[in-house]
């Protein structure tokens, strides 16, 4: 009866598969970085890619790196849903002082003013746009693309096309508005 | 061959064209100049927009090993798995407990030796009833719900002892002889306190239009019985849980136990729909990200009939009673509302 009882935990500590432990290694920084651009803070997107990949040591699904992202796509959003109001307040806080004194933007500063800049044209995607480029720029194929979106594969391309154009145009625009501001 | 699509271009500048369509663009593109000119065009497109990618990216840090022991398995997921064994178990060994009490009684103090060590082992099991993962054992399965009389897997008993909390403990059985009854007192002990958290636990006062909400429909009540308050409650297996109390007089007061069980899916519970809905993450994302995500649907809809929810009454009452009150539960309605 026990053993019964007490067997399931113990395969959750079973030995990691190689292939997981292998694709660990190959797309942690891209699950990082996946997730760093859906919430924004590089510590909590450290620590939703390690309890996805915890899900997956319990899991073991077929398709691990696929599944990865979709783990951690609700999981981003399950973040943002939650934490989506005080966010944005520090956000703005956050980049105000960097609009209004420019000039004494600092390296560190800049960066994080570009960021800014970037996330806001990410945000100006339609959001399967903005899936479909970040998956993409995580490494994954335009096939494990289309698994997961539940795009067609030949849809990607397009998809992709029109994604990165936008996000450099509403950049730029950016860019140029700021200038025009400044100037 | 006819020019060639921008999404036919950027899949062939990501090598992603089979390569039968390779060719053909290599075909094309050496002799049409617009496609040429179009193709560095989309090649310099596709080297910024990862260029401004780069841009949004965390501080590069070293990755953390991959150990299996360093990642914790999410638990939740665990005991709810385990639910319906831990129920099992945790009869088994109340009976266990039981009839190991009988025989010690009856032994007397000619058991002294053994019973050191046997009470180190009765220690460790009530020990391990009290565990997290073997929680919410006297709950009644959703499927009991709907046949209110038979409320208890352990008839009696369990709930008897959840019900009587605020009155001195009953010992569940009076063993003769001096050790056992300390130990009798000891298992008594550990079993409130697991009663203690296996008990719904109640939260916040909410009002009745969140409790309505959090439902998905009207609470039930004991008609006819003043309404003292709503909590918002947990229960270890169910993902609502509104907690009614009223006042049968000045100083009985009962409360109605209004609790929607959680799925007990693993898929559904590690990962809300994540493997079956494989266009999950997009669907979900163009719902705009902060539409509250609906529980599985299935459950949903079993919400809105709501009568898998699951009803209880507890309080300092007989257990009679308690079932006649059971029988009695209605709707609140806002006409006899607080």
């Amino acid at each position: 009866m026990h053993s019964s009882v007490f067997r399931v935990p113990r395969s959750a500590l079973a030995p990691v598969p190689q292939d997981l432990a292998e694709i660990y290694r190959t797309t942690y920084r891209a699950l990082v970085r996946f997730l760093y651009r859906k919430v924004w803070d590089a510590e909590r997107a450290e620590d939703l890619a390690q309890e996805a990949f915890a899900r997956a040591v319990v899991h073991k699904p077929d398709n691990a790196r696929g599944w990865l992202f979709i783990v951690a796509a609700n999981m981003a959003r399950d973040d943002a849903r939650r934490a989506a109001r005080e966010r944005r307040h520090l956000t703005l806080l956050k980049a105000e002082p960097q609009a209004s004194e420019p000039a004494a933007a600092d390296d560190a500063l800049h960066a994080e003013s570009e960021r800014t800049h970037v996330r806001a044209a990410l945000e100006q995607l339609t959001p399967r746009d903005r899936e479909v480029l970040l998956l993409w720029d995580s490494g994954l194929s335009y096939e494990e693309i289309a698994a997961q979106t539940g795009l067609a594969r030949g849809a990607i391309g397009t998809t992709l096309a029109r994604a990165r154009r936008r996000l450099v145009e509403v950049y730029e625009a950016g860019q140029r508005g700021e200038h025009v501001a400044r100037g | 061959m006819s020019h060639v699509d921008d999404g036919m271009l950027h899949a062939y500048l990501d090598g992603e064209l089979a390569p039968a369509d390779a060719r053909g663009v290599d075909a094309h593109v050496a002799q049409c100049p617009d496609c040429r000119r179009r193709l560095d065009e989309e090649r310099a497109l596709i080297a910024r927009a990862a260029e401004l990618l780069a841009l949004a990216t965390p501080p590069d840090r070293q990755v953390p090993p991959f150990r299996a022991g360093d990642l914790k398995a999410p638990t939740r997921v665990w005991w709810r798995v385990r639910l319906p064994l831990a129920w099992a178990a945790t009869v088994a060994l109340a009976l266990g407990i039981g009839s190991y009490l009988g025989r010690e009684a009856t032994l007397g103090g000619q058991a002294e030796m053994a019973t050191d060590s046997e009470a180190a082992r009765v220690r460790s099991l009530a020990r391990r009833e009290s565990r997290p993962e073997a929680r919410g054992t006297v709950r009644t399965p959703p499927a009991a719900a709907s046949a209110p009389a038979a409320v208890s897997p352990a008839p009696g008993r369990a709930r008897a002892d959840n019900i009587a909390r605020p009155r001195p403990e009953p010992v569940e059985s009076k063993p003769e002889g001096e050790r056992p009854r300390e130990l009798a007192a000891k298992i008594a002990a550990h079993k409130a306190a697991s009663d203690e958290r296996d008990a719904w636990q109640k939260a916040n006062v909410i009002s009745l239009d969140s409790a309505r909400h959090v439902l998905g429909g009207d609470p039930v009540v004991v008609p006819g019985v003043p309404v003292e308050a709503l909590y918002l409650g947990r229960g270890v297996g169910y993902s609502a849980v509104v907690i009614v109390q009223q006042a049968l007089d000045s100083s009985t007061m009962i409360e109605v136990i209004n609790a929607r069980p959680a799925s007990l899916q693993l898929d559904q519970v590690v990962v809300s729909g994540a493997p079956a809905a494989v266009a999950d993450s997009v669907s979900a994302a163009e719902s705009r990200e902060l539409v509250p995500k609906s529980a599985p649907r299935p459950l949903r809809a079993a919400v809105q009939a709501s009568p898998t929810l699951f009803r209880d009454v507890r309080g300092p009452l007989s257990p009679d009673s308690l079932a006649a009150l059971r029988r009695r539960l209605q709707p609140l309605r806002p006409a006899t509302g607080p």
